[in-house]
Formats: C-alpha cells, structure tokens, sequence
C-alpha cells in the first residue's frame, strides 16, 4: 500500500477513534444533505405527478378559438368570426419560444362522406400534422397527415373510429377512396377509438383532412376555428397563453381598452396552480438546503481548526517520527473529506425516511432514483474538502519543534 | 555519527531576538552514549531538536552520518527522522486513542517504502522493551514507565542509528527510570547512538560521556 493510501486509511481510523466529534462536525452537513435529498426526492415525484397529469388531462395544451370570450357558450350563430388565420399560427409557432407545436384547426359539421353506397354526416377537421401529437390522439390504423399532404393540398382523409365503422363495417378502410363534398378523398388512416369529450363531442365521429385541402379546396375559406398548440414547459403555460394573447392583439390591432377578438383557453389546472406553489416550495427548501450545506462546511472547517489547535502535541509527533508537512495535510483533509461524506451519508438516510414519510401522510409525492443520492455523496465531498483545505494548511504548517514543545507544556 | 560545530539559534520574543544556543558544538560517534547536562533554559531541548532536524540552527554546521542537510528540504529532514533517527520525549507523546502497538506502529506509516509486516515489527519492538503482552492496551491504560517503553519501542520500530531523549525519565517514579535507562544501556550495547539530555546527574552517570550545557554551549573541556 502506498504512503498516500496508508495516510487516508490512518485518517479513517481516526475519525472512526473520534465518534463524538465526528457526529458534531457532520451534524451540520447532514442536516443540509438531508433537506437537500428531500427535496430531491419529492421533487422527483412531483415531477412524475406532474407528466402524468400532463399526459392525463392534456396540461401542455392551449387552444386559441376565433371569437370574444363569450365564445364557448355563445349560440352558433354567434360563432364563425373571421378573426384567426393560418399566418397567426405561424406568428405564434416563430415567435413564441415555449411553443413547441401549433396546428390551425378548421371544422365544419354537416358535411357528408360516402364510400359506395353507405354515406354518414360528420363534422370535418382541417388540421396540419402537429394536430395529433399535440390532441395525444393515436392510429388505430394507417398513417397521419404529413408535411407533404399540406404542401399538395392532398385529398387524404383520416377516419374517426365510429366513421371508419360506418363507412367500412367490414373493416379495410386504410387505401380506399371515399368521397367528401363530392370530391375523391384517400383514407389513410383511422383513429383509436377515443370516446367523447367532457363537453359531450364525440371524438370519433369526425373526419380529419389536411389544413390547405380544408382551407383551398374542402370548407373553400381562409379563417380558422381554432389554433392548437403545445408547450415545452408546462410551468411557464400561464405565461406562455398571455404571450400569445399579447401577440394576436397585436396582429389582429386591437387597441387599448378594445376586447379581444379571439379566446384563449389554458388548461383549467388547479393542478397546476398547486404545482405552481410546490415548486415554490421547493425553491425555497432549495434554498434552505443550499444554506444548511454552507453552514455544515464552515461547522466542519471551524471544528477542524479547533481540532488542529487541540492536536498539536500529535502532529508533533508525526513530524518527529518521520510526516512531512504534506502528509500532515493530507490527514487532515482526508478527515475532513471522511466526516463529510459519513455527514452525506447521514444526510440522505434521514432524507430517505423523511420523504417515505411525507409520502405515506399524504404530503407529497415522492419518487427514489440515485440522483439524490449521487448529488449528496458528491456535494458532501466537495465541501469537505473546501472545508479541510485550511485547516489542513494550517496542520501543515505548525513548526515542527514547536509542536513537540506545545505537547510538553 | 554527529558533528555539530558552533550552533547557534535564537527565538524572537515581540520582535526581539533571544539566543538560545550560542555555538554549540559536540561530537557523537556510533555507539556512543552522550548524556548532554544542563540547568532549565540552557538550550538542552532546541540542542536536541537541532540534532533531530525537528528544526535547523541560525549559523554553524551539522553533519549527520557524514552529511550536511542544512539546504535539505522538509520532505528529505522527514525522511532522515523516519528512518534514522528514534526520539523520547519526557511526556512520552502517544497517542491516546489507539493501542499500544499502534502507537509503536505510527513511523511504519510515513515510510518511504511499502511496509511488510508492520504489525509483526512493532510487537518485535514492544517485545524488546518487554511489552509485548501490552500490545493491545491503549496509553491510558498503560504506566507512565510503561507508557515510556511504549514510546522507546516507537522510536525503535524503524531501526534507526542515534536515538535521541528529551528528559526521559523526568516524568518517571525511580524504578521506572531505571528500567528505561537499562533499556537505553542495552541499545548502547547494541550498537546505536544515543543523546539523552538531562538536568539530573544521577541519570547522566548512566552515559559513556557527559557534556555540560550553559547558557547556549557545550563547556570547554566538561566531558566526564
């Protein structure tokens, strides 16, 4: 074993020798560990929490409709306002950097599809093809719209699943043509089968098609229903849909005072709120944790340059059998470093137990990975050593003679 | 073994220079037993420590088995300790917490070269001063004459050529005393140097030869 590991295992021991004082030094650090892997921990949780509801209830989704605010209760008649346009969906998708996905949304209902002589009324979609990861919808069968499909103004339609059922009992509908206001349109795909929504619409009677075949040749106008769009950072939604408020009343020159002529609708996220204030929470206990890891450094510096003071008659007696300055160092950095990571260790246990508990009283959410544990070992360590690092120079650097003298006082 | 010639230190006091040593100078040769005597504050330990390279001398020169270390740097004045020389303090300096043989194990650790059955060296060396059957005991549990022959068999642990001993026997009741200058006759016989200083001339009758120490030098002509 080399002189340098025989030193750092020597330091060990000695740490191991001085229980007491070691539990007073790592006390400090151990506390800011074990906030520290709390909030990790419950952090973990949350965010797990949060993409679920995210993935649950569509969180990450803003919907702009064309139309004041009374919009979604209005009478039909009301609706239809031509105030939503395809370059609006562009503005926000360029200009709006937590926008990761946007689709114009064209509908109309009352339109007819035939295939041979089965023919059903539907409500048909004109989308572009970000509309499906952005609405979390899936295929049953086929293939969605494609970037192509909007450049060629393609007449490709995709089947809701009770359509598809209508039209095609026996099945086989990918591939065949049917005909939409009168028109040849190619199936090329069918929807999973999605049930309704919460106001009632049925999701799977519908017909999607391509924005520009909807726009140019299908619905034959330019306005939009509705744009879609998905954020990237669902904590920022908030502000994220009054970006985009700001910015189509600029584009649509509604003046100060001057009601919007467009709706926009965030989720309706209690969830959200409340996650809003845990992860103020947690910024805070971040910050405790942040303060309580200093605080434990300068508690194992300050006891370590007491611990050189009380250690003078030892360290004159390594230097008279043979420690060079350098290895006085190295001991009382590698303590340093030891009583660190026993704090680290400590930390994260009680972090552990702490956040099962908060978990099983209902307080929080929380979910174990490494991470914490990786981070605590890691920041235990380098505060040890920046904590040793001058009382190990000031070990080092006690004259060796005098030490010798000190202990003979 | 040693030659030192007109070795001067000083310590400053609130800035002032107080003179120690005044031009020490002795010689020891190998084997030899060198009892250096000398009132409280006649230079007896910074002697000892200048002799030990636990700190260097202001002027003068001091050769160690024929060398002169005096541009040596820390690490090579470690090496020369760990490896040549063996000290006894008055207050035997173990450490506390850990055993006996553990104690006599610390030079072992700051080695140069990979260590070989430290643990078999050191009870080699307890058993020397007949305390082997103690190995386990920690400093605390031990005698102070049991406590110095602990400390002896420290310095011993690395075979080294001058053993150096502040007031061995000043902390000793008068059997203990004994039993530890025996043990420093024996290694006289054995071939190794030693320096013991002492303010007790009962204790330096014991050497081959003594040397008086006054007010920072080695008198003319004191050897006995």
């Amino acid at each position: 074993m080399s002189r340098g590991w025989r030193i750092v295992r020597h330091a060990v021991g000695s740490v191991a020798e001085n229980r007491g004082r070691t539990a007073l030094m790592a006390l400090g650090l151990a506390t800011g560990v074990a906030v520290l892997s709390t909030v990790m921990i419950v952090a973990e949780g949350e965010r797990r929490q949060i993409m679920e509801l995210v993935n649950k209830h569509g969180l990450d989704l803003v919907m702009v409709r064309a139309g004041g605010d009374v919009q979604v209760f209005a009478p039909r008649a009301d609706r239809g306002i031509e105030s939503l346009f395809e370059e609006d969906a562009r503005s926000i998708a360029s200009e709006l950097p937590n926008v990761s996905l946007v689709s114009p949304v064209q509908n109309q209902r009352g339109m007819t599809a035939v295939f041979e002589d089965r023919a059903v009324t539907t409500r048909v979609f004109g989308v572009a093809p970000p509309w499906l990861e952005i609405r979390r919808w899936s295929l049953a069968d086929g293939e969605f719209l494609a970037g192509e499909d909007i450049q060629g103004m393609s007449r490709v339609a995709v089947l809701g699943a009770q359509v598809a059922r209508q039209l095609f009992p026996e099945g086989g509908a990918v591939g065949a043509t049917i005909r939409l206001g009168g028109d040849p349109y190619r199936v090329k795909g069918v929807f999973m089968e999605m049930g309704a929504s919460a106001g009632g619409d049925d999701w799977d009677d519908r017909i999607v098609v391509p924005f520009s075949t909807s726009a140019r040749r299908l619905f034959g106008r330019p306005h939009l229903e509705q744009i879609v769009l998905r954020v990237s950072d669902v904590r920022r939604i908030r502000e994220t849909a009054d970006q985009v408020r700001e910015l189509l009343r600029v584009r649509h020159q509604i003046g100060p005072g001057e009601p919007d002529d467009f709706f926009v609708r965030e989720p309706e996220d209690v969830e959200g709120a409340a996650l809003e204030t845990a992860s103020t929470l947690r910024s805070l206990l971040l910050a405790v944790s942040a303060v309580a890891l200093v605080a434990g450094g300068l508690v194992i510096m300050n006891l370590m340059l007491l611990a050189v003071s009380q250690r003078v008659r030892e360290i004159g007696v390594r230097r008279a059998t043979g420690a060079r300055a350098s290895d006085i160092r190295l001991q009382f950095l590698s303590e340093s470093v030891v009583v660190a990571l026993l704090g680290g260790v400590a930390g994260s246990a009680t972090g552990l137990v702490v956040a099962f508990s908060l978990e099983r009283s209902g307080l929080a959410a929380g979910h174990v990975t490494w991470a914490p544990f990786l981070v605590a070992l890691l920041t235990s360590g380098i505060i040890g050593l920046a904590a040793g690092v001058h009382p190990a120079r000031r070990a080092a650097a006690i004259h060796p003679a005098r030490a010798v003298a000190q202990g003979s006082l | 073994m040693i030659a030192a010639e007109a070795l001067y230190k000083s310590y400053r006091r609130d800035g002032v220079p107080i003179p120690v040593l005044t031009g020490a100078s002795l010689t020891v040769g190998p084997g030899e037993f060198v009892a250096i005597m000398g009132a409280s504050g006649s230079g007896k330990t910074t002697l000892l420590n200048l002799l030990g390279f636990l700190d260097l001398p202001d002027a003068g020169t001091y050769r160690f088995e024929g060398r002169d270390l005096s541009a040596a740097g820390d690490d090579a004045l470690a090496a020369v300790r760990n490896r040549r020389i063996g000290f006894v303090f008055q207050q035997f300096h173990l450490l506390d917490r850990i055993s006996a043989v553990e104690n006599v194990m610390l030079p072992l650790l700051y080695a140069e070269e990979d260590v070989t059955d430290g643990a078999g060296r050191a009870v080699r060396a307890l058993d020397a001063v007949g305390l082997a059957h103690r190995r386990s005991h920690r400093a605390t549990e031990l005698s102070g004459g049991e406590q110095q022959r602990v400390a002896i068999a420290r310095a011993l642990v690395n075979d080294p050529a001058l053993i150096l001993a502040d007031e061995p026997t000043g902390n000793l009741d008068e059997q203990s005393g004994a039993e530890v200058l025996d043990i420093f006759g024996r290694l006289r016989d054995g071939g190794k140097s030693i320096v013991l200083v002492t303010h007790d001339r009962a204790v330096a009758r014991r050497a081959d030869r003594i040397l008086r120490l006054e007010r920072g030098a080695i008198v003319p002509g004191s050897a006995e």
